[in-house]
């Protein structure tokens, strides 16, 4: 299966270099040995000189600023080291915040990632009209904001919105979705589903595509049926991409900012509902920056949230190591190391 | 993939990239002369070519006023920015002053509720009294130009716009509570302070069961908006905890809420506007610019012209105003002059009521207003109300109430929150006000 | 038991679904997904040809006549057409950049051995972990000292290469790529480059591809950055189309009528990234 390769590679090889193993010694090989240990930084470098162009400074700037007392408009204040994150820390209105954020996070990326993957997995299939369903997953994403706002604002509407509508008609009486703590981070959490659901089953079915087909027809053969594929077959190839999903719903879904300020119509100031009841902490951030003008302690709050998803980030990413490796990984092996045993008596007959 | 498609690739990555780098150095706009003008040239008829910048949100009603300015002054070019909405331009104009203040547009935009915040820097922005303002000062209705003047006199602004503040009432609900319906008979029932306010809603209420207002936070709102001192003294000292007349008027406004005069609605929702047409509720502060609120928030209700609501001029408690503009000369402009010549004019009552016809708002010049008074058309929506002259009395005699740095903080987040616990029945009046005194603590100390 | 004929015909049908063809239920579930996903934007279309009452209904389903009309007022009230050609340059600047260097990095993390590896890509991740709501304030304060502010340079620098795109090419790249198959290449002489070109590229075919599509979607949607950095001589069309919603008497059906004007380059981005949403040419190759 190489020789396409070897033929292609051949082609192209430059004239300098004839199509064998390169010689040992000289110039040439200076150049190889150059070539594989200094090109790898060379690939990397775009990402870290823009970084650190562009990147660095508001990161470095953002810090510097929570060591001070800092008026958003009059400036930079006194040296005060850590106070604002103690301060942020004994703060219950931070704290409630990052209850709300946890809240909403969990409702909203646990069953996005599940839904994104079932949903992965049927688009991987033979569709008629392919490129229709697959973008049609997609569609959320470029609806503008001030519709999104308008349609979540009336479905969830506490009088006669869609919702209560529906709710009513199996015998449940009218919810308060913006008044009360967990159905406003359900309603949320529905926004935030809503549009990036099909955004990660995208990137989950790029990963899919590549899951080469024998394996499953194998599977199939030895009898195992569709679940049974899915789980021994399909997320174990796409592991690195399901860890991928699972860090940036993490990040994302932590740094949650624009559904709840949507959701918000009547606060102008932005604070996620009447009692703060959805306030997230970027909103609760954005707050203290240009509502309470106190820009040391929005930035205390920044990096306060940067450790918090950290945190989160790592353990979701054991997680999700164990979780994809365990038992599936296993049977993989097992049921390849069958196949190998039984295949050339297949074949012969 | 063969060969040549790779190459392909590479070369579009290449030329994009390049492509990148030669964008970032270049502008692309239609190009406009960024020549500075030379500073104290006066308007004399040889002056250089001078380019002006100028930030403005919402409407304003300034494009075609923009036209006739350069052709009366063809040495200036006029490059307009238009920010969507306050909040917005709020975070743009902040984000600027917080950046150093090198990089606000030689005018900016600003709205009355920000002013409170920007005093404290108002050093970022020109005392106009260098640039003649006091010569014009009789032109404004005397509180709008108080209300740009910093406490140490420098003025900053030129007024643009205000908001009088008047009744808007649903004339079919009235009659139906057997209240008269006609615009003036209804000022003259109106016509008192708020306790007085609270007892015909009472009257309307028992009638017919339902509220009177749509929620406590806008009645609130104008309520303290009228004090000689709102949360601040004149001398600029928090004034809230312990402050007589706030607690008298707290005490109203809870009355009213539990009394059911109050529909408890989400304010800039109202049930998708379908509040403004069910006759959930009957009277509405109605500022000048809340006008085409109400009609916009009927009409996406199912409602039109004959849903019944009308504008009366009166407001209980006496003349109040909720919002307006000013224009201001950012201090590190390169062009001091002739912005402040630009921002001048564009003020002047002429201009505003050029400004009017545009975009409905209502001019802070007196001149202006009575030419309004005069001429203005009846709106159409409120029952042919002649609101240009309705607004122009509404304009009299409303007070300069000192607004401290954190005045419209303690408006939407401290006592919004209290004022809607009033209205969902959570706490009485005592103790949401003991909320409200929690939360200012703990916002701004 | 197996025969070689019903072998090879099983082979040429794809996804797992191998024993039966997707069924009713499938395109029943689906249908319904899609649906629910689309109907924001067909009420958005609804709202724009209607009037400004259409958006207090229900449930509107069915659209008015007004949406010619409604797009005359929006190509009078804003610069449409300049809004339009600045998001295009922006976007596509942006998306080229981004997959072009996030495939390069992607590779580099995924496939080669260099010393730091492991804790750069970390570092990588990290950053994307920062809030970056504040930092509109310094990002303005660098570019009005590099005097790029109210030119599209502003927006299209920072955005040059991102995280996301580099830790997504990575983790895309590092199963697709058989590590067998770069060994195969460097014997036959390729150099880093031509292996990149030639072994890289073509697996990365359909990540290059959502990556694109992604990218150009949220350079194209972005709207405080470039309202805070950009004037009205350079708008996008975000902040083009934000002037429709502002003054005291908002009609919502000319506000929406100009998102769905907005929405439609999209589209035709969708219908051509669609396309290339095909599996990568080397699966069959590579593991048989």
């Amino acid at each position: 299966m190489s020789t396409s390769t070897e033929t292609e590679v051949a082609a192209d090889a430059s004239p300098r270099r004839r199509p064998q193993a390169p010689r040992s010694g000289g110039f040439g090989n200076w150049l190889s040995q150059f070539d594989r240990k200094v090109t790898p930084y060379i690939y990397v470098s775009p990402f870290f000189l823009l970084f650190g162009l562009i990147g660095l400074f508001p990161l470095a700037y953002t810090f510097y600023v929570s060591m001070y007392d800092w008026d958003l408009l009059k400036g930079k204040g006194d040296f005060v080291g850590f106070d604002n994150f103690t301060n942020m820390l004994s703060n219950e209105m931070f704290w409630n915040s990052i209850g709300n954020t946890i809240a909403i996070f969990l409702m909203s990326s646990v069953p996005q990632i599940l839904v994104a993957l079932i949903l992965a997995a049927i688009l991987d299939q033979n569709l008629r009209a392919k490129s229709f369903w697959r973008m049609g997953v997609l569609l959320p994403y470029v609806v503008a904001p001030v519709a999104v706002a308008l349609i979540f604002s009336s479905v969830f509407n506490e009088a006669d919105g869609l919702a209560n509508n529906l709710l009513n008609m199996v015998g449940i009486a009218d919810q308060e979705w913006k008044h009360t703590d967990w159905q406003s981070w359900f309603a949320i959490a529905t926004m935030v589903n809503w549009r990036w659901t099909g955004y990660n089953a995208l990137i989950l079915l790029a990963a899919m595509q590549a899951v080469p087909r024998d394996q499953y027809e194998s599977a199939a053969i030895d009898g195992a049926g569709w679940l049974r594929r899915f789980v021994s077959i399909t997320i174990p190839s796409i592991r690195p991409t399901v860890i991928f999903v699972i860090i940036t719903s993490t990040i994302g879904g932590l740094q949650i900012f624009a559904e709840p300020r949507l959701f918000d119509v009547s606060n102008a100031g932005g604070i996620g509902g009447s009692d703060r009841q959805f306030q997230t902490t970027v909103l609760f951030l954005w707050e203290m920056a240009f509502f309470r003008r106190d820009f040391g302690r929005a930035a205390a709050v920044a990096w306060l949230l940067f450790l918090l998803i950290l945190i989160f980030g790592v353990v979701n990413f054991m997680l999700s190591r164990s979780i994809a490796s365990s038992g599936a990984g296993n049977r993989a092996s097992r049921r390849a190391a069958k196949k190998k045993k039984y295949a050339p008596k297949e074949v012969v007959k | 993939m063969s060969f040549s498609r790779r190459r392909n690739i590479l070369g579009v990555a290449a030329g994009a990239t390049a492509f990148a780098l030669l964008v970032a150095g270049c502008s692309s706009s239609d190009d406009k002369n960024d020549s500075p003008a030379s500073s104290g040239a006066g308007s004399s008829s040889a002056a250089e070519p001078v380019t002006l910048t100028i930030t403005t949100f919402g409407t304003m009603g300034y494009e075609d006023l923009y036209t006739e300015y350069m052709e009366l002054n063809p040495h200036v070019t006029i490059e307009a920015t238009n920010i969507d909405t306050g909040g917005n331009a709020r975070t743009d104009t902040f984000t600027k002053i917080a950046a150093g203040g090198d990089g606000l547009t030689d005018i900016v935009g600003l709205e009355e509720g920000w002013l409170g915040a920007i005093m404290e820097v108002s050093d970022s922005f020109e005392d106009l009294r260098d640039y003649g303002i006091e010569d014009r000062k009789s032109d404004w209705v005397d509180w709008k130009y108080a209300q740009a003047t910093d406490p140490s006199g420098r003025v900053i602004g030129y007024g643009t716009d205000i908001g009088p503040e008047g009744i808007c009432y649903n004339g079919k609900l009235f009659e139906a509570a057997g209240l008269p319906s006609d615009r003036e008979e209804v000022a003259d029932l109106l016509e008192g302070d708020w306790a007085h306010y609270m007892e015909v809603g009472k009257q309307y209420q028992q009638a017919t069961g339902k509220a009177w207002y749509d929620h406590s936070g806008f009645v609130w709102n104008a309520m303290v908006n009228q004090l000689d001192e709102g949360y601040y003294t004149a001398d600029g000292a928090l004034n809230v905890e312990g402050n007589a007349d706030l607690e008298a008027l707290w005490a109203i406004l809870a009355d009213g809420a539990a009394s059911g005069l109050s529909a408890a609605q989400s304010p800039w929702d109202w049930n998708g506007g379908k509040s403004f047409v069910d006759g959930t509720f009957a009277t509405f502060m109605c500022p000048g610019w809340m006008l085409g609120v109400v009609q916009s928030n009927t009409e996406a209700g199912g409602g039109d012209a004959t849903t019944g609501w009308d504008f009366a001029d009166v407001f209980p408690g006496g003349a109040a105003n909720w919002g307006g503009s000013f224009l201001a000369v950012a201090s590190n402009s390169k062009n001091k002059e002739e912005a402040a010549k630009l921002a001048s004019w564009l003020t002047e009552p002429e201009q505003q009521v050029k400004q009017f016809n545009a975009a409905g708002t209502f001019p802070s010049t007196i001149a202006a207003q009575e030419e309004l008074a005069a001429n203005g058309e009846p709106n159409a929506f409120f029952n042919n109300a002649p609101v240009g002259q309705l607004l122009a009395g509404r304009a009299q005699g409303v007070v300069a109430q000192f607004k401290g740095p954190d005045d419209s903080l303690i408006q939407e987040n401290v006592f919004g929150p209290a004022a809607n616990a009033l209205d969902r029945g959570e706490l009485d009046g005592p103790a949401a006000w003991q909320q409200a005194l929690d939360l200012l603590k703990e916002l701004v100390g | 038991m197996t025969s070689t004929a019903p072998l090879v015909k099983r082979k040429r049908r794809r996804g797992m679904g191998i024993d039966r063809s997707p069924g009713f239920l499938t395109y029943g579930l689906l249908g319904a997904f899609v649906l629910g996903n689309a109907y924001p934007l067909w009420w958005s279309f609804v709202v724009g040809s209607g009037t400004n009452a259409t958006r207090g209904e229900s449930f509107p389903l069915i659209p008015g006549g007004n949406f010619i009309s409604n797009m005359g007022k929006v190509l009078d009230a804003i610069p449409f057409w300049k809004a339009l050609v600045n998001s295009l340059i922006v976007s596509g600047t942006i998306t080229v950049s981004v997959v072009f260097f996030s495939t390069l990095a992607g590779y580099a993390f995924a496939k080669l051995r260099f010393k730091g590896r492991d804790g750069l890509m970390l570092f990588v991740v990290a950053t994307m972990a920062v809030p970056t709501q504040l930092g509109i304030i310094p990002l303005f304060m660098l570019m009005r000292d590099f005097g790029w502010t109210g030119k599209l340079g502003a927006v299209i620098v920072p955005m040059l290469v991102t995280a996301f795109g580099v830790f997504f090419m990575r983790q895309y790249l590092v199963d697709v790529i058989p590590d067998e198959l770069i060994e195969a290449a460097r014997v036959d002489g390729a150099n880093q480059f031509r292996t990149f070109i030639n072994v890289a590229i073509p697996a990365a075919r359909p990540a290059m591809a959502i990556l694109a599509l992604f990218t150009f979607m949220m350079a194209w949607t972005d709207f405080l950055w470039p309202m805070i950095v950009l004037n009205a001589q350079n708008p996008t069309i975000q902040t083009a189309l934000a002037n429709l919603q502002s003054g005291y008497y908002i009609d919502y059906s000319i506000v929406l009528t100009g998102a769905v004007m907005a929405t439609i380059p999209l589209l035709i981005l969708f219908v051509v990234a669609g396309r290339q949403l095909i599996a990568g040419i080397m699966q069959g190759a590579v593991k048989g």
